[in-house]
């Protein structure tokens, strides 16, 4: 399936990083934990803030609470978790009871605070090159990257490729995307039923906005991304191991919108609607704002690095997923020599809550495993 | 944390090697027996119940399922039985209940990345948990098993008195002149003795176990425990062979393991149950019918009295006395008598501290005697 190339002159460093993300940070962080050297790791990116694009995309929708638990954290090893660091920094047995009882969810503040310590701690910047890389060849043993390399291994962590806008708001001067800086207008529709929509949802009403709840569905209540048992082997075996075509199945149903049951949101929206400031609808109406909280694009199509690769390697692909093994490498580019792994959202194929800081371990912590696995 | 099943029994291995390395270090059989229960009880668990029910373990819920485990182990424990120390068997149990936590949410995720992940499985570290765990298991049941104290069975009348100076178990039967006990890791059970100066004398033992025994004719003391740590079960003493004879004595043994007097019957002897310089817990026993005190907490003792039954004792009916710190609680006092000497302190007291005694009572029933609850000679008596 490769097409080796000519092989540029060796470099020094054995894995490659595309991207400087949370993703990317994480898989940094782990390499560093297993003991790879800075020299030996290089980071291609545009952000040199790791945290900068996601604390954007926070902020802009006003997020103070993380959805993840204890353990969404960016360093290697899930203990110490941001609930016992918490518990320590303000001498509180709190926060562990509340982990306790699964009802801990670290602030944003802290989980930024404690991602930058995981930045200092593990070099990220030296090993940082600001460079967006636009083309992966895969050649004898490695992989070039923009003509760089060849790197033994290379870890892809590219993120969301960019916003999703349904093509009906598209141009509609009232629409902003719920991860732009925005403030409210009095009439306000909001169109998606996920996580930044309850958000906005809530924002607005705080603003003292009337809220029209555009969505097609209702959304789903569960405190994670995906159900509990697929962040482990208990759940991802079946799934692993399931024909084609479910494993899709699984991937578009995980797909539909979700946020947190929460009573006091409950409450909130409740009485917002008894004083008619909220509202649900099918389709738009004359709202003055529309805030658009419908995620991200979805599938490798929309990535350019990524849609080159299938491309160029004939990759194997399943409707808008890249076909992965389940430890996240792409199985046609992936050897006892060299290892192509896929994290971030587009290594869903491999673990559905890819696009969560657990699934970024996931794939931090096998590709890991391969790196020392050739050392 | 979601857990597959081997990877809810790899871990439970490997938690319990810290269990499994106490127990060894201590040489207690009975620690070793009690680790291979608990492991057998949690896998059985793990895999007829947990892991069909439970996909996703928070942490709170191993507080109940590590009440349940225990609730099993006791139940297994009293079914078997093994004579193991209650406050040890218990302080046993929650070792492995904290190693487990600790290895779960501590140990184990910070030494291998992928453990959340794997559903608890360790890969190779969980292979050899699960050979090492079960062999050392497996062989340390072995050799309780083997090196077992062994089992005399006393058939008919035996003409005593019989002296037993090394570990072994004797069952049964009639001993005439009484048994003098020598030896540690000795127990006796459902033996009865007629006569002797002592009806059972336990000197520099411990770990001795006496169930179900009879003493009966004793011409000093019933059962005479000296520096030793014994458990007393559902014994009778009674039929004294004089008026100056004791039921229990247990004395001059503080240093010595906590003993117990449980369960037993003692009557028409001077006093029932008396401790001297010892750490007695004496609960649920009926004590009737003696002639000076029903039971004495003395000298400096650590004890306890507790569920007692004491009737129509003459004088005293329980006393907290010299130095003596005493809880004395959810006893039944009944006809208490007063003493014809005229001592106040013998007026049918129910419940006395005396000489330095500090009592601490509470729930106590004191039914048709006359004294009630008195403190004497710069005693104090808290409720």
């Amino acid at each position: 399936m490769s097409r080796a190339g000519a092989a540029p002159s060796q470099t020094a460093e054995r894995a490659a990083i595309v991207g400087s993300g949370l993703t990317a940070l994480a898989a940094f962080a782990t390499l560093r934990h297993g003991g790879l050297a800075h020299e030996e790791i290089v980071v291609f990116g545009t952000d040199a803030d790791p945290t900068e694009q996601w604390s954007r995309q926070a902020a802009a929708i006003r997020q103070r609470q993380m959805r993840s638990e204890s353990d969404g954290h960016l360093a290697p090893a899930d203990f110490p978790g941001l609930a016992l660091r918490a518990a320590w920094r303000r001498r509180s047995l709190r926060p562990l009871l509340e982990t306790a009882s699964r009802g801990y969810h670290p602030r944003v503040d802290d989980f930024l605070a404690h991602a930058a310590e995981v930045r200092a701690r593990s070099g990220f910047d030296t090993s940082f090159r600001r460079r967006r890389i636009a083309r992966i060849e895969a050649v004898d043993g490695g992989f070039v990257l923009d003509g760089d390399g060849p790197f033994a291994h290379v870890f892809l962590a590219t993120g969301h490729p960019g916003r999703a806008l349904p093509d009906e708001l598209a141009g509609d001067p009232r629409v902003v995307h719920a991860y732009e800086p925005h403030d409210y207008a009095s009439h306000v529709a909001i169109v998606g039923a996920g996580m930044a929509a309850a958000a906005e949802w809530q924002n607005a009403l705080a603003a003292g906005s009337s809220v029209v709840s555009v969505r097609r569905r209702e959304p789903v209540r569960q405190a994670l991304n995906v159900p509990r048992p697929l962040f482990s082997r208990r759940g991802l075996a079946a799934y692993h191991r399931s024909p084609r075509e479910q494993h899709a199945a699984t991937l578009r149903r995980l797909s539909a919108p979700s946020f947190p049951p929460d009573e006091r949101f409950d409450a909130l929206i409740a009485s917002a609607a008894a004083e008619g400031r909220f509202h649900v609808a099918a389709q738009l109406n004359g709202a003055e704002q529309v805030i658009a909280a419908t995620g991200f694009r979805r599938g490798f199509r929309h990535d350019a690095l990524l849609a080159g690769l299938v491309d160029r390697h004939e990759l194997d692909v399943h409707d808008r997923w890249l076909v992965l093994a389940p430890d996240s490498t792409v199985p046609g580019l992936t050897d006892e020599r060299r290892t192509l792994s896929v994290g971030g959202v587009a290594g869903q194929w491999a673990f559905p809550a890819a696009d969560t800081i657990a699934g970024a371990k996931y794939a931090a912590r096998r590709f890991l495993e391969r790196v020392c696995r050739t050392r | 944390m979601s857990y597959t099943l081997k990877g809810r029994i790899e871990s439970r291995l490997v938690s319990a090697l810290p269990a499994l390395i106490v127990a060894f270090a201590i040489h207690r059989w009975w620690a070793v027996y009690l680790v291979a229960i608990m492991l057998a009880v949690g896998a059985a668990l793990d895999a007829t119940v947990y892991d069909r029910l439970i996909s996703y373990q928070p942490a709170w819920l191993a507080v109940p399922l590590g009440a349940l485990e225990l609730a099993l182990l006791y139940g297994i424990m009293r079914a078997i039985p093994i004579h193991a120390p209650l406050d040890a068997a218990l302080a046993l149990f929650a070792l492995a209940w904290l190693s487990a936590q600790l290895f779960a949410h501590a140990a184990l995720p910070r030494l291998q990345l992928t453990y959340a992940e794997a559903g608890g499985e360790l890969g190779r570290s969980g292979v050899l948990a699960a050979v090492l765990v079960p062999v050392l298991v497996f062989i340390g049941v072995g050799g309780a098993y083997a090196t077992r104290a062994p089992t005399i069975h006393l058939h008919g009348v035996v003409r005593g008195p019989i002296v037993v100076d090394r570990a072994e178990t004797l069952v049964g039967g009639t001993v005439r002149g009484g048994i003098v006990i020598r030896s540690s890791h000795v127990t006796l059970r459902h033996v009865t003795t007629v006569g002797g100066v002592n009806g059972i004398d336990v000197e520099n033992a411990t770990h001795v176990m006496l169930d179900h025994v009879r003493v009966l004719r004793a011409e000093t003391d019933g059962i005479h425990v000296r520096n030793s740590g014994v458990m007393v079960e559902h014994c009778m003493v009674a039929d004294p062979a004089g008026p100056w004879v004791q039921g229990i004595d247990i004395s001059y043994s503080i240093g010595r393991p906590t003993s117990m007097v449980s369960g037993c019957t003692v009557a028409g002897v001077r006093e029932g149950i008396v401790t001297h310089s010892a750490e007695v817990n004496v609960m649920d026993n009926h004590v009737l019918d003696t002639t000076l005190r029903g039971i004495v907490l003395g000298e400096m003792s650590m004890d306890m009295a507790s569920g007692n039954d004491v009737e129509s004792a003459q004088g005293v009916g329980i006393l907290c006395l010299d130095h003596s710190m005493c809880q004395i609680d959810h006893n039944v006092v009944a006809g208490t008598k007063v003493d014809p000497s005229g001592d106040p302190a013998r007026a049918g007291v129910a419940i006395e501290a005396q000489y330095y005694a500090q009592a601490a009572v509470g729930h106590n029933t004191v039914i048709a005697s006359p004294g009630g609850t008195k403190q004497y000679s710069s005693s104090t008596i808290t409720r």
